[in-house]
Formats: structure tokens, C-alpha cells, sequence
């Protein structure tokens, strides 16, 4: 009874805010340049190839994702989330599985393959540094974290995600092969000594305007914005060392009007040219194994994928399954 | 008056009535709109509080238990607070420099607040963290003046937002301070300083008492507004400032734990309702509107 009631408000809440049509189908992702790419690169070929119009929408939002699901009015068809919260929503119910007789999952990377999810795109957690406004750049991430040596505010991730706490445990010299289980207390320290030089960049255009200005002259950044702001004339020094994958996942909301044209555009999404032009306008790493092979050979050596010696893996099925704990201690460390 | 009969009275009332139901009837799509939209949500919202993840009043107790979440309820009461103070400071001398101005120019000054107003939310905010920032015009002037050797924090900290909130806040006591001081009699200023009053005891014994109505509405309405704020804290504040509305975003679509985003929403509505209830008491609806 409760829960109807429950339900029908949410519904009435939600059910005026779509403008598409059943016949089109919705693809989200968070904005800005990187959504932009994901048109250009996915979703206009589909249009013409099908006829499938995609409605772009956004910013991702798991609360509204949660709230369309359980009041059983999916307006997302296809959503673009981080690769914990795909295997997390996977394991709790809120997802379709994949179709993998319309998705060729062979040609895909098996790290970010699960029943509910394939890798959206790949990236790293570099070191960025506004060479014009400091006299020496940090290269590691023990540089990043000694605010005695490299004196001045840097800039991280703001919200609870693989990185941050990766990157204070190596700088606190954990090897990269005992990162997980997490020793949260340790990374906690870590970060404590730091705190107060610390500015968080909350979506990837505001990190790249703390960079530029110099209002934080390094911190930790998707390659991929670097990449960006470096061709805008920005003097960018990128670190590669130890940087930190991890990927965006494309996932499908359990009860979609749409799971059919969903899953084909998955499947068009995760080809190996779709993903091959992807990169090359976003600086992200193409998640099919075939795209490699059809990429200007300079470009490709630019990608998080060929960093790989020095390259540390953030471990998704951890960070799914602690994700809502690390989440609560990491806001409220925030906040102290 | 004294032919009025009986039967003259009871129709004249019966007319109010009708009057009466009219006009009620012209308000039902606005309740309708109101039950639907808000009351529903918020009932729905309660319920989950007290249901998530199972039935009892668990949220509650970690919510107010935690010494993190109450340092972000006293945050979001200090916070609002000095906001309310800074913004009746600066507030006061403008609404009684457009009160006692040529009206002329006053409708300038008008424009410009509205003209404020009118503007994005979020531009206006960002317009000040570039403003505000370390590499920005107003630190880039103090430094090329020498005033400073190193830039000043004026943002990602408790600064950064009093200064972004006052500005998006100053409109809404400069109105009706404006109202109130504009009705008093300038005559009594003149009759004070006939009497010997000084210029200081003009404003603080008659001045500021009779505006007190216009200030304390405005203050009350500033308070209660900067209590839910969300966008100019998060942008402009550090996490160590972080404020209640944050704290409900966060619970709500980061980690997707809606009995907790429930609750604290509940918390912050019950004690805006409070707040408001004690205005309506002190002061009543009249005098709340500068009458």
C-alpha cells in the first residue's frame, strides 16, 4: 500500500520531465566535451545506419536512475556510468542484461565486461601540471602529495571514486600489487596532510579551468581533459607514472521500453570504429580490441592504453562491492 | 443603519459566503498543483526515511549521532547566519539611501538589483569565483598595487560563499526595508533633530526601531533562503564549509541512499517550518509585509 503510494508520487514527479518518443531512444552520459564526442562518434552514425533517432540527455544521475526503475517509467535507454556503479546496479538488480548475440563481446576488453555491462571508454588518473605558473612539476604522485617540496594548492577528483585513494596509498609507497583490500586509514592520513591544499574539481571542465588559471598549477585529471586543454595552447606536462585506469561502463536500465534498439546501439557503440573515432576527438583509450589496428599509429601512442608499464588498474569488483561504505567515510572525511 | 432588518443582515452574509467559496474555488488548481508536486513528494520522501533500508527510525539516530553530520547542520546554521548579518549591514544603508534618494536616481539603483536578479543563478556564480579566484581581477589589483605580496584565499572557503550568498541575498532585504523605511514620517527625523537629538540618536531610537518590522522580515526571509542554498556553497566553498542541501545531493544521487537523503531533508524542513511559524507569531502576516 505504502509503497504504491510511494511509487505514484515518484511517478507524478518524473513522468512530465521526457520529451522523447518511444520510437526514439535515449542515451546519457555526463555533458561537456566528452558527450559531445559520444554524438559525433556513436550516435549520429546509428541514426543514419537505423533510422533510430537518439535523444541526448544528461548529466548521469543514479538517484534519478533508481527513482525511473523503481517506478517502472525508464525514460534512459542507454546510460554511460562509472564501472563500479555498473557492476554494483548490476549485482542489485537495476540493469538488463546485455544481449550478447546482438553485442560481439570477443572483440571486447574482458577488464570492463560483465552480464550487465560492457567498457563505454577507457582512462587514466594522470599527474597535470601548468608548467607556465610553477618553477617544477611533480612527477609521481609522492611529488603530488609533499607540500613541502611542490608548495601550493592542487586539485582532485571531488567526488567517492577509484583514484584518489590509490593514488595517496602509492604515495605513501604501498606497491601497486597490495593496493586492495584498501587500507583506508592509511589513505586517509595520507590525504590529511594534505587537506588543506587540496581544491576539488567537481565535473572534468571545471579541472581544466583550476589548471589553466593556475588556481591549482597541478592535480590529479583524466588524460583525456589534459589532452583537450593542451590543444587550446596551455602548457600541459602530463606524468604518466603509476597513472590509474579505470573506465566508464554503458549500461541499460531494467525496464526500457526500448531494450531492443538498446542493445544495437550498444553493439554500434563498441565497434571498432566507433570506438577508434572516439578516441581520437576525446584522447581516451577505444575499448575494443580491433580499434588499435585502424588508429594513426602517433595518436594511439598518446592513449592511457599504451602507458602501460607504468600503469595501475583500479580494481572495479572492489570498489563495487565497498563502494557505499568507502563512499559515507570519504563525504564525511570531506566535511571534517 | 438602524432600518437594516434581520433579513437584510442574514443576506449580506449569505453574499460573504458566496464570495468566500468563490474565491476558494479560484485557489484549488494552485492546491492541487501544491499536493501533487510538493505535499506527495514530501510525504513520500518521509516515508522512505523511516523505511529505508528497513522500517524504524535508524537514519534519524546516525544522522543526528554523527559528530560529522551535526558539524554540517551548525555549519549550515553559522553559514546562514552571517550571511543574514552581513547582508542586513550592507542591506540597511542602501535601502535608506534609495528611500531618502531623488527618485530619479533611485530607479537606476532599482534596475541594477533587478537586473541582478533577473540573471542566471549559476552565471552570476561563476562570474565570482572567476572574480574571486587567486589569479583573478581582484587579486591580480591588490598584488600590481602592492597592496599584497601573495594572493589572497577569497574562494573554496567560508569567504567565497558569505560573499557569493550576501550578494544573491542583498535584493531580498533591500526590498522590504525599503518599503518600511520610505513610509516613516521624515517629519519625526526633522522633530528629533529640533529636539537636540544627534544624528546617531536619530538612527539608532527612532530610525532603526521603526524599520526593526522591515528588518527583522527581511532577516528571517534571508535566514530561512541561505538554510536550503546549494549551488553558490558548492561552488564557491570548500568541502570543510559544506552545507545541509550538499549533504541531501550527495545522499541522494552519489550514494543513492535515499532513507538518509529523506531524513536530513526532513530535519532541514522542519526547521525552516519552525522558524517560520515563529516569525508568523511574532509579527504576523501584516506586519511581515512592511504594512
Amino acid at each position: 500500500m505504502t509503497k504504491t503510494f510511494i511509487i505514484a508520487a515518484i511517478t507524478a514527479t518524473l513522468g512530465l520531465s521526457t520529451a522523447a518518443t518511444a520510437a526514439d531512444l535515449v542515451f546519457t552520459s555526463w555533458g561537456g566535451t566528452t558527450q559531445d564526442a559520444q554524438k559525433a562518434a556513436w550516435a549520429d552514425p546509428f541514426t543514419s545506419e537505423t533510422g533510430i533517432n537518439v535523444v541526448q540527455d544528461g548529466p548521469t544521475d543514479y538517484g534519478k536512475l533508481k527513482a525511473m526503475v523503481e517506478a517502472g517509467s525508464v525514460t534512459w535507454d542507454v546510460v554511460d556510468v562509472e564501472g563500479d556503479y555498473a557492476v554494483q546496479a548490476g549485482k542489485a538488480g537495476m540493469l538488463e542484461k546485455l544481449d550478447f548475440s546482438v553485442i560481439d563481446k570477443s572483440k571486447l576488453d574482458p577488464r570492463f565486461l560483465t552480464d550487465y555491462s560492457v567498457g563505454s571508454f577507457y582512462y587514466s588518473f594522470v599527474i597535470g601540471c601548468n608548467k607556465d605558473a610553477v618553477s617544477a612539476c611533480p612527477k609521481t604522485w609522492a611529488d603530488l602529495f609533499d607540500s613541502t617540496k611542490f608548495p601550493g594548492k592542487r586539485t582532485f577528483y571531488k567526488w567517492s571514486a577509484p583514484g584518489v585513494i590509490e593514488a595517496a596509498l602509492l604515495a605513501d609507497g604501498v606497491a601497486p600489487d597490495k593496493l586492495y583490500p584498501l587500507d583506508l586509514d592509511r589513505a586517509f592520513k595520507k590525504l590529511d596532510s594534505i587537506k588543506a591544499d587540496i581544491i576539488w574539481w567537481t565535473g572534468g571542465a571545471q579541472s581544466q579551468q583550476l589548471l589553466a588559471s593556475a588556481e591549482a598549477p597541478f592535480g590529479s585529471f583524466w588524460n583525456g581533459r589534459l589532452t583537450a586543454l593542451a590543444e587550446t595552447g596551455v602548457t600541459v606536462e602530463t606524468s604518466w607514472d603509476q597513472n590509474i585506469t579505470a573506465a566508464d561502463a554503458l549500461v541499460v536500465p531494467k525496464g526500457t521500453k526500448n531494450k531492443e534498439a538498446a542493445m544495437k546501439f550498444i553493439a554500434a557503440a563498441t565497434s571498432a570504429d566507433a570506438q577508434a573515432n572516439m578516441a581520437v576527438s576525446t584522447g581516451y583509450a577505444p575499448i575494443n580490441l580491433d580499434s588499435s589496428a585502424i588508429m594513426d599509429e602517433k595518436l594511439r601512442m598518446s592513449l592511457p592504453d599504451m602507458q602501460s608499464a607504468s600503469q595501475v588498474n583500479a580494481d572495479m569488483d572492489y570498489w563495487a562491492a565497498n563502494r557505499d561504505a568507502i563512499g559515507e567515510r570519504w563525504y564525511a572525511w570531506q566535511a571534517k | 443603519m438602524a432600518l437594516l432588518t434581520e433579513q437584510d443582515n442574514i443576506t449580506a452574509v449569505g453574499k460573504i459566503r458566496t464570495v468566500r467559496s468563490r474565491n476558494f474555488a479560484l485557489t484549488v488548481p494552485a492546491l492541487l498543483l501544491l499536493v501533487v508536486f510538493f505535499i506527495l513528494p514530501v510525504v513520500a520522501l518521509l516515508l522512505r526515511s523511516v523505511m529505508e533500508p528497513e522500517l524504524g527510525l535508524d537514519n534519524y539516530r546516525a544522522l543526528l549521532g554523527s559528530t560529522t553530520y551535526l558539524k554540517i547542520f551548525l555549519n549550515t546554521f553559522s553559514v546562514s547566519a552571517l550571511v543574514t548579518v552581513v547582508t542586513l549591514a550592507i542591506g540597511f544603508p542602501v535601502a535608506w539611501a534609495l528611500a531618502i534618494m531623488p527618485s530619479r536616481w533611485a530607479s537606476i539603483v532599482f534596475a541594477i538589483l533587478l537586473l541582478s536578479m533577473w540573471t542566471n543563478l549559476l552565471t552570476r556564480t561563476y562570474a565570482w569565483m572567476v572574480l574571486l579566484q587567486r589569479t583573478g581581477v581582484i587579486n591580480k589589483t591588490l598584488m600590481g598595487l602592492g597592496l599584497i605580496s601573495e594572493p589572497l584565499p577569497l574562494v573554496n572557503n567560508l569567504v567565497g560563499v558569505t560573499i557569493g550568498m550576501t550578494y544573491i541575498m542583498l535584493p531580498f532585504i533591500i526590498l522590504p526595508l525599503y518599503g518600511v523605511i520610505r513610509k516613516i514620517d521624515p517629519a519625526i527625523l526633522q522633530a528629533a533633530a529640533l529636539c537636540g537629538a544627534t544624528r546617531w540618536q536619530a538612527l539608532t531610537r527612532i530610525l532603526i526601531p521603526l524599520a526593526t518590522p522591515g528588518m527583522v522580515s527581511g532577516a528571517l526571509m534571508v535566514f530561512v533562503m541561505s538554510l536550503g542554498y546549494f549551488v553558490t556553497p558548492a561552488l564557491l566553498g570548500g568541502t570543510a564549509n559544506m552545507m545541509l542541501a550538499e549533504l541531501i545531493a550527495q545522499f541522494v544521487q552519489s550514494l543513492v541512499n535515499w532513507g538518509m537523503g529523506g531524513a536530513a531533508a526532513l530535519v532541514l524542513l522542519v526547521v525552516t517550518l519552525t522558524l517560520y511559524a515563529v516569525q508568523l507569531r511574532l509579527f504576523g502576516t501584516a506586519r511581515m509585509e512592511g504594512r
